[in-house]
């Protein structure tokens, strides 16, 4: 009896054991997945409430073209050449890539396939959506962007585009 | 809303082919082995149907280019199970690729064999890799694919008319064939605006379309004072 026991209690701990084991490498998998690593722990909010920036002074051409796109090494150069002008070792990092000239390769984490046509222009100057509706508060965005706030699904476009009665015809957006 | 159509002026066009490979580059079509093309696996967007007339020493040739004819009353579309083909509010049959399922009952209902299947993912030529035209996606294999009518051009004059709050101009969407005929025998535009050239040769003596009598309504329209 008590060994019957003791062998349905190990059972028990080792079946537990291993769900959690499993539930970890999930998390962590998923984690990973999730957060493409930025090469600089860039933050928004010290850039937007210290250093006085608009969106549109590093994100050039969310107003006038297809893609935002990510501010060149040059724009930085502006206020990060010589001196750090913060105790932060993600600077020197920065220093680094203007003392070697070197673009910072940004990872894109909002990003519709190659079969999709997505155009900021239509969207923010000529739809005159703030960038807040898709991209949430980038202003209180310390860290980098690790997952969408409006993920990129072909819901959440149609789902907009109905509600503010905007075509859902395929070839407007697909190609 | 607009009706898009294309005219070719054949007593203007040499055959030169400029169109077919304009079109190659423009909308990332991909290149076939030479005995799969043999076999009638050979992909073309806008196509050229050759015949010859006569006897040696007199033989006149005749070339025809072909892209899909973006039939009002198409029949392709009637057939597709899922949709991924249909005509669109601007008369332009889209083909929607992530949405096909390669069952090709549309190219058999496709009078003018305008659609093509491609057999393999795509394959290029050695180099060709870093000249794709990003505004067109690149098919995979078991997805038909046909003319467009270069529809991804329209996203962009659209959005700079919409930009600038005015309405499209005859001759602001040009698909790559009518841009690069060096003859200028390609004719493009909106069937719906009065003042619009390709109206105005749709209404010529000269006209004549593929197959009239089949009732699918092609919007490409060929001229021609010479006989069939
Ligand atoms: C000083 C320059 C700068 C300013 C100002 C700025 N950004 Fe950024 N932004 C960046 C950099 C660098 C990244 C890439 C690192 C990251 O993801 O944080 C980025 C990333 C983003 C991303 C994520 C894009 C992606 O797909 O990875 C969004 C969205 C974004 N910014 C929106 C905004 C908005 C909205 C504003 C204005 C409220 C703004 N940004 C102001 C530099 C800036
Ligand atoms: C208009 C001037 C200006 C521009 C342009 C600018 N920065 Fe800064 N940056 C600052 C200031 C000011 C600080 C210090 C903020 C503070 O600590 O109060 C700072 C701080 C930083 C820090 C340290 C932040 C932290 O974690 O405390 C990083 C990293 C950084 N910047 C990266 C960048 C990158 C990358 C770019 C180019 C996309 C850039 N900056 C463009 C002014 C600028
Ligand atoms: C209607 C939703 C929407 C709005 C409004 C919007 N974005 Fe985006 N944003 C997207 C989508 C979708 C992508 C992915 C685009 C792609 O892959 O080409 C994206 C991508 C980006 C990126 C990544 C890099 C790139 O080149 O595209 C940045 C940066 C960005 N947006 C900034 C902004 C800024 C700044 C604004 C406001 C001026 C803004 N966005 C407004 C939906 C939006
Ligand atoms: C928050 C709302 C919103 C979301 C989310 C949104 N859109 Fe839009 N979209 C608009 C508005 C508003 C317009 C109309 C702009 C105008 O007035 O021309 C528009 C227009 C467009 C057009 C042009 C339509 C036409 O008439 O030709 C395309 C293409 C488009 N959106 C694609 C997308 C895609 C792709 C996504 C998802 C990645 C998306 N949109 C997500 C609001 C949205
Ligand atoms: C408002 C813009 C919009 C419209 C309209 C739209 N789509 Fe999409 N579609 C998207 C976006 C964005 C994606 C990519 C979503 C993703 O990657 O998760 C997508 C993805 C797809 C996919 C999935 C592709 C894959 O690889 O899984 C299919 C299939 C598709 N669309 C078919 C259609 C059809 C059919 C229609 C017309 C009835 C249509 N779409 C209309 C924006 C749109």
């Amino acid at each position: 009896m008590a060994r019957i026991a003791r062998a349905g209690i190990r059972f028990v701990i080792l079946s537990v054991a291993g769900i959690v084991l499993v539930a970890v490498f999930i998390v962590v998998k998923s984690y990973s997945r999730a957060r493409p690593s930025q090469p600089i722990e860039y933050n928004h909010k010290v850039h937007i409430e210290n250093a006085g920036l608009n969106c549109l002074d590093c994100h050039v051409h969310a107003g006038d073209n297809v893609a935002a796109t990510f501010p060149s090494l040059e724009v930085c150069r502006n206020c990060h050449n010589a001196e750090p002008v913060s105790k932060s070792a993600e600077e020197l990092k920065v220093l680094k890539y203007v003392a070697e000239q070197k673009e910072i390769p940004w990872n894109q984490v909002y990003q519709v396939p190659d079969h999709v046509y997505f155009s900021h222009r239509r969207h923010v100057t000529v739809g005159k959506l703030e960038c807040s509706v898709c991209h949430g508060d980038m202003k209180q965005q310390t860290a980098p962007v690790s997952v969408p706030y409006l993920a990129v699904t072909m819901d959440n476009c149609i789902k907009c585009h109905r509600e503010r009665k905007i075509t859902n015809d395929c070839l407007a957006c697909h190609r | 809303m607009p009706k898009w159509a294309m005219v070719f002026d054949l007593d203007k066009c040499t055959g030169c082919g400029a169109c077919m490979a304009a079109c190659k580059m423009e909308n990332n079509v991909a290149i076939v082995d030479p005995e799969e093309a043999q076999a009638g696996r050979a992909l073309f967007w806008m196509d050229m149907i050759n015949a010859h007339e006569g006897e040696y020493p007199t033989v006149a040739i005749k070339r025809m280019p072909k892209p899909c004819f973006h039939c009002d009353n198409p029949p392709c579309t009637k057939v597709c199970p899922v949709r991924a083909t249909y005509l669109n509010e601007d008369g332009l049959v889209a083909q929607i690729y992530h949405r096909c399922i390669g069952c090709r009952y549309c190219m058999a209902a496709c009078p003018f064999t305008a659609k093509v299947f491609n057999w393999w993912d795509p394959r290029w030529l050695e180099g060709a890799t870093t000249c794709f035209n990003p505004d067109v996606s690149l098919r995979m294999a078991g997805v038909v694919e046909k003319c467009s009518f270069c529809a991804h051009r329209l996203h962009h004059v659209n959005e700079v008319a919409r930009v600038d709050d005015r309405a499209l101009q005859d001759g602001e969407f040009m698909p790559a064939c009518a841009e690069n005929c060096p003859a200028d025998a390609i004719y493009f535009g909106d069937l719906e605006n009065k003042d619009s050239q390709v109206y105005k040769l749709s209404r010529s003596y000269r006209v004549s379309r593929v197959m009239e009598d089949l009732g699918v309504e092609p919007k490409v329209y060929y001229l021609a004072r010479r006989t069939a």
